[in-house]
């Protein structure tokens, strides 16, 4: 603890995750949102490693980062996957044109 | 050999493992035969109903499985019978032939019918034998009741075994009027308390006699009915006294299993009836008895007469059990058993069950203990029940006991038919003819007579009093309406009523012993008279009126030969045969004690002279009717040629059982076996007689009374019955007299007995009428009050539904309308948000979240 | 020298995923998504979590956002490489994204973590990491560790520590994740055949 303290790590999670919805919400590239998802899963990450680091679990947090990253490898071919599906079927990757959910 | 043996049996008294041993072996070879039947009828119901494996086709015609089942069952119950009765003469040492010990103590038994004198002699040396013998027990008087003597057979009994069984014997019995009784029970259905409710057993000499007697009959019956019954054994039967419209008659299968397993039934209940051991269990097979007669009775289901026949002799029956039911409750109430004597021996487990009814109503020398209380007489009752019941002895009201008697013997009177209940009896003509010759023989009837003479020790001399005057109205009535009655079985029927009476009559008048003795004759040449009736209803093609036979013994000779026995005998003829002397069938010795015993009670008591009167009278008129019955039918001219030419002897499987029966009504009342044997039960206070003791201004008859009466009795009877013969002959047989001339001018008599005394007449004004007015008053009530209570009730209903309904329709249906179009609006509301936007949709998140939060902090702010 | 990396680390963290939200080239986006996430590595090394970050440059970095950007050139053809968001949209996300933001740093900010940390300490002992007798270095930094954590055996905890129990591992869900690695395996490659069927005109 060199000056900076678990406050930091958690400001940078919090940054990274707004930035993350934000992205989400914003784009209409489902690329985009599919990095927004990124953004959002890496800053939860952030503090998984602070608290493991500050607090008294141990490599808990470490372990349990470990798992969103293979988890987020994985969403991330699945919505690749996706996407591309949705790409060969409306010849566009606009999110705004799958409305067929609206009631 | 002349049938009166004053000589009571006496019992050689064994030792407790004998006794034990001997009750053992009697008790399961009756119990199985007693068994048997119902095992048959189980087997042919339920297989005669199921599978028609019974009578199966074979050939065209159908077997006859079910009747051999139900001879062997009823036959293998006379083997099992037969061998008891052996046991039963080898356990107790009773002699059922008069001994070398009597002839030497009295030459009563020599061969001369004449001499009845000398009897007297015989019982006084025999008496005298037993007082010796018992020296050293005094003759003890029992409270005003001025006994002659004390019974011979007890004190000679008591003698020998002092002499005989020093110390080691069964020493219970040795005074004890139930010596050669043996009862137990087979199994307990249930106790309420004290109740227990038992199958018990009692048996003595008259239990083996009456197995003896019912399975024999049976099983002749039985074998003659597999020849009447084969015409039902067809699959289309014709029944041709039941028209339909169009003048057809009514079809219908035969059936032959049906009839077999109602027999075997009838002959399981009452062997039950026989058999049991306490007034309950009798009423239970008393009942059971009925319905089979009824079931019987009623086996032309479809003829209307049958059925009508079949209601009333069950409705009749109905009425005399009333009575007996009452006579129960009593007997329940103030004895608190149902047993009818408890002789087990000391330490058995039945031992502690207390004294049976007999028991406790009798002392040992069958005295009642009667005492005069403040306000009425009571009887005193002897080892009051349970043993720790000891602390007050109980009694019964006088009345109430005559009032049990009366009631029990009400029963009776439904049963065997007695006045005023006899109106059921011919109509039970309507029953296949082997039932009738069941019926009126072994069974049914003889039930009431059985348990009139069973129950014998509870009657009160006011009690046997109604017997006897029931019993002779009843005689009387039944022979004067069988003068007149043409159809064969009737006349057959009102023979049996009358006869039934002379049994109730002997009973009453102090004749315990002679009662059944005629039971059992009647048994015999009853069942063979119905037998050969049926032979001849059977050989005529179902013709019964006498009025269309004649001159029948030309084309049925077994038949008619069968027939004359069974009306010699009912007759009481007797002959005069130079060795033997004079000797007579077997209803020649029981009617002769009838009448005998009816003497000696109208000495005793005058002002009751018709007791005597009236059944002498009908001994002739018996004779003149049974006579007129076996002309009519076999000798002379015959009168309708078409039945003449086609009448033929039955098969042999039918006239085999006539010769069999003919056998026993000819010679079972020789040489006394019949009557020492009957003689073994005979209850202890019998013997003895009575003079009028202080509560009763009655004089019973002793045996000694009796046999006084015997000679002067049996010549006036005899005379009555050899008139009434003549008669007979005179007008039906050479035709000297025509009948029409006598009846012209007693056409209101002839009239009168031809309606039967006019008692189903006097029935229906009396009964059935008012029964009808009060239906109508009922049905009335019902149509303008229940009916209307139960229109108004059902139009409230009506209303308040329509007003249900309304509240349905608008509240509760409303509420739920309500609820789901609410949640419709809701939903279509809401729809709106629902914009398929994925964007749109994490920003929804975003918010939630936020708002979330800022509701965390506002409501829960960190203390 | 700590706080200066970590300085470093986090401004471009952070002003990355901006430019990633503010960006509206689709493959701009891509690398500025990479820059932010090798900084994120960074700060993972800065936490000790050396397994970790490495974990994070080889996957994410080298892994996920290669994915991504192939996604991109699949699909980014033309008109789609540029999608405009409209400004309202981006007002409103962006105010509802500061809110957020807020709330976030003023829950953190809410903590007091050194108070925390001495209960913390009261009650369960030093952290583990400082804890006398498990020598970090010794064991390789976490890389051991981790591996011994995802058999099953917790050596972080354990290790010079006398226990009735061992502490729980993660063996199970391993074998779990394993499985669902599988399953998104075929279930990728069943979602991209399934378009050529589809469509075969265009599978070209």
């Amino acid at each position: 603890m060199e000056g900076v303290g678990i406050n930091g790590y958690l400001g940078v999670g919090a940054v990274l995750f707004v930035c993350g919805v934000v992205c989400m919400a914003t784009k209409r590239n489902g690329i985009g949102v599919l990095m927004g998802v990124e953004l959002v899963l890496n800053g939860a990450n952030v503090n998984f490693v602070a608290f493991s680091r500050f607090g008294h679990l141990g490599l808990d947090g470490q372990v349990a980062a470990l798992f969103v990253i293979v988890m987020a490898a994985a969403e991330a071919a699945v919505a690749l996957a996706i996407v591309l599906s949705f790409y060969n079927n409306h010849l566009t990757v606009d999110v705004d044109r799958a409305d067929e959910l609206r009631g | 050999m002349c049938g009166e043996t004053a000589v009571k049996p006496r019992f050689t008294h064994m030792p407790l493992e004998q006794y034990i041993y001997t009750g053992t072996v009697l008790k399961w070879l009756l119990g199985l035969a007693w068994l048997l039947p119902l095992v048959g009828f189980a087997i042919e119901i339920f297989g005669g109903a199921w599978g028609k494996r019974l009578d199966p086709v074979a050939g065209g015609r159908k077997l006859r499985l079910a009747g051999y089942l139900a001879v062997f069952c009823i036959g293998t119950g006379f083997l099992l019978s037969l061998t008891a009765l052996v046991v039963w003469k080898g356990g107790t040492g009773v002699a059922l032939m008069p001994t070398a010990e009597a002839v030497s103590h009295g030459d009563h038994a020599a061969p001369d019918g004449g001499e009845h004198g000398s009897d007297d002699h015989a019982v006084d040396h025999g008496e005298h034998a037993g007082h010796d013998g018992s020296g050293d027990k005094p003759q003890q008087a029992t409270e005003g009741d001025a006994r002659g003597q004390s019974p011979a057979a007890e004190a000679h009994g008591h003698g020998e075994a002092d002499a005989h069984q020093e110390g080691g014997g069964h020493e219970a019995h040795a005074n004890d009027p139930y010596a050669a009784a043996f009862s137990g029970t087979y199994y307990e259905l249930a106790r309420f308390g004290n109740l227990r409710l038992t199958i018990d057993y009692y048996i003595d000499g008259l239990t083996v006699l009456m197995f003896c007697m019912v399975t024999l009959i049976a099983t002749c019956i039985h074998i003659f009915a597999i020849g009447y019954m084969s015409d039902e054994l067809t699959e289309d039967y014709e029944d041709h006294f039941v028209h339909l419209s169009g003048g057809r008659h009514f079809h219908r299968p035969g059936r032959f299993y049906r009839f077999f397993a109602f027999m075997s039934l009838f002959c399981f209940s009452m062997l039950g009836l026989v058999i049991a051991g306490n007034i309950f269990q009798v009423f239970v097979f008393w009942e059971l008895v009925g319905i089979c007669s009824y079931l019987l009775i009623g086996f032309y289901v479809e003829r209307h007469s049958a059925s009508t026949a079949a209601n009333k002799a069950f409705i009749m029956n109905r009425v005399g059990d009333f009575g007996f039911l009452i006579g129960l409750m009593i007997l329940w109430t103030y004895f608190g058993t149902f047993q009818f004597a408890n002789v087990s021996p000391a330490g058995s487990p039945d031992a502690a069950n207390g004294p049976g009814l007999f028991q406790m109503v009798r002392d040992s020398r069958g005295d009642l203990q009667v005492e005069e209380t403040a306000d009425e007489q009571v009887v005193m009752l002897q080892g009051s029940g349970s043993a720790d019941d000891t602390s007050s002895p109980r009694s019964i009201p006088y009345w109430l006991l005559v009032a049990a008697g009366v009631g029990i013997f009400g029963g009776c009177i439904g049963k065997s038919a007695q006045f005023p209940l006899q109106p059921w009896l011919p109509d039970a003509m309507e029953g296949p003819t082997p039932v009738s010759a069941l019926v009126h023989s072994a069974t049914m009837v003889a039930a009431g007579v059985y348990l009139a003479g069973r129950f014998y020790p509870m009657f009160t001399p006011e009690v046997l009093l109604v017997i006897a005057y029931v019993g002779c109205i009843t005689l009387f009535i039944g022979a004067t309406i069988a003068i007149v009655a043409t159809d064969i079985k009737r006349v057959l029927a009102y023979s049996t009523i009358s006869q039934l009476g002379y049994m109730m009559l002997a009973l009453g008048v102090g004749g315990w012993a002679a009662g059944i003795y005629h039971l059992i004759t009647h048994a015999f040449f009853k069942s063979l008279m119905f037998l050969c009736s049926g032979s001849v209803i059977h050989g005529c093609h179902h013709e019964q009126e006498m009025t269309r036979m004649g001159g029948l013994y030309k084309k049925m000779p077994i038949t008619c030969g069968a027939m004359l026995v069974g009306v010699v005998a009912i007759s009481g003829l007797a002959f005069w045969i130079p060795l033997a002397g004079l000797t007579g069938l077997s209803g020649f010795y029981s009617k002769d004690a009838i009448v005998a015993s009816s003497l000696a009670f109208m000495a005793g008591n005058p002002n009751h002279f018709l007791l005597f009167l009236v059944p002498l009278v009908t001994a002739g008129i018996t004779a003149f009717y049974m006579f007129r019955l076996w002309f009519m039918t076999f000798a002379g001219q015959p009168r309708d040629q078409h039945v003449y030419d086609h009448a033929h002897e039955s098969p042999r499987v039918m006239t085999t059982p006539l010769i069999i029966l003919s056998v026993f009504a000819v010679g079972c009342a020789w040489f006394g076996v019949l009557e020492n044997w009957i003689l073994t039960s005979e209850p202890a206070h019998v013997a003895a007689g009575l003079t009028s003791a202080y509560h009763v201004l009655l004089t019973m008859p002793s045996h000694h009374a009796i046999h006084a009466m015997h000679h002067t009795a049996g010549t006036a009877a005899l005379i009555a019955a050899v008139t009434g013969a003549l008669l007979s002959a005179v007008f039906y047989w050479k035709g000297l007299v025509d009948p029409e001339s006598v009846r012209k001018p007693f056409a209101g008599v002839h009239h009168f007995l031809v309606e039967k005394w006019e008692f189903d007449n006097l029935y229906d004004v009396m009964f059935v009428r008012p029964v009808h007015v009060v239906a109508s008053w009922c049905t009335a009530f019902d149509k303008y009050v229940l009916d209307g209570i139960l229109h108004l009730l059902s139009r409230l209903t009506v209303a308040t539904s329509a007003w249900d309904r309304k509240f349905d329709e608008t509240v509760v249906d409303g509420l739920v309308n309500l609820l789901g179009n609410t949640t419709y609006g809701v939903g279509r509301s809401l729809q709106v948000v629902q914009t398929g936007r994925l964007r749109q949709y994490v920003m929804f998140i975003v918010v939630g979240v936020l708002g979330l939060f800022v509701l965390l902090i506002m409501f829960f702010p960190r203390a | 020298m700590g706080t200066a990396l970590f300085t470093v680390f986090a401004t471009v963290a952070c002003g990355a995923a901006l430019a990633v939200v503010l960006s509206q080239n689709v493959v701009r986006m891509a690398f500025y998504l990479v820059i932010s996430l090798g900084s994120t590595a960074g700060l993972f090394f800065l936490l000790n979590a050396d397994f970790v970050g490495a974990t994070q440059l080889l996957i994410y970095v080298g892994g996920t956002v290669v994915l991504l950007v192939f996604g991109v050139m699949l699909t980014a053809s033309g008109p789609f490489l540029t999608i405009k968001s409209s400004p309202g949209d981006l007002v409103q996300a962006g105010v509802v994204g500061g809110l957020f933001l807020g709330l976030v740093a003023f829950t953190v900010l809410q903590v007091d973590w050194e108070a925390n940390a001495v209960k913390l300490e009261r009650r369960y002992g030093a952290t583990s990491l400082e804890r006398p007798g498990y020598n970090q270095h010794g064991e390789g930094h976490t890389t051991r560790s981790l591996g011994a954590a995802l058999l099953g055996a917790r050596f972080d905890k354990d290790l010079g520590r006398h226990r009735e129990q061992p502490s729980t591992g993660y063996l199970l869900p391993f074998e779990i994740v394993s499985i669902h690695l599988l399953v998104v395996l075929i279930g990728a490659a069943y979602l991209a055949r399934a378009k050529r069927r589809v469509s075969p005109s265009r599978d070209a």
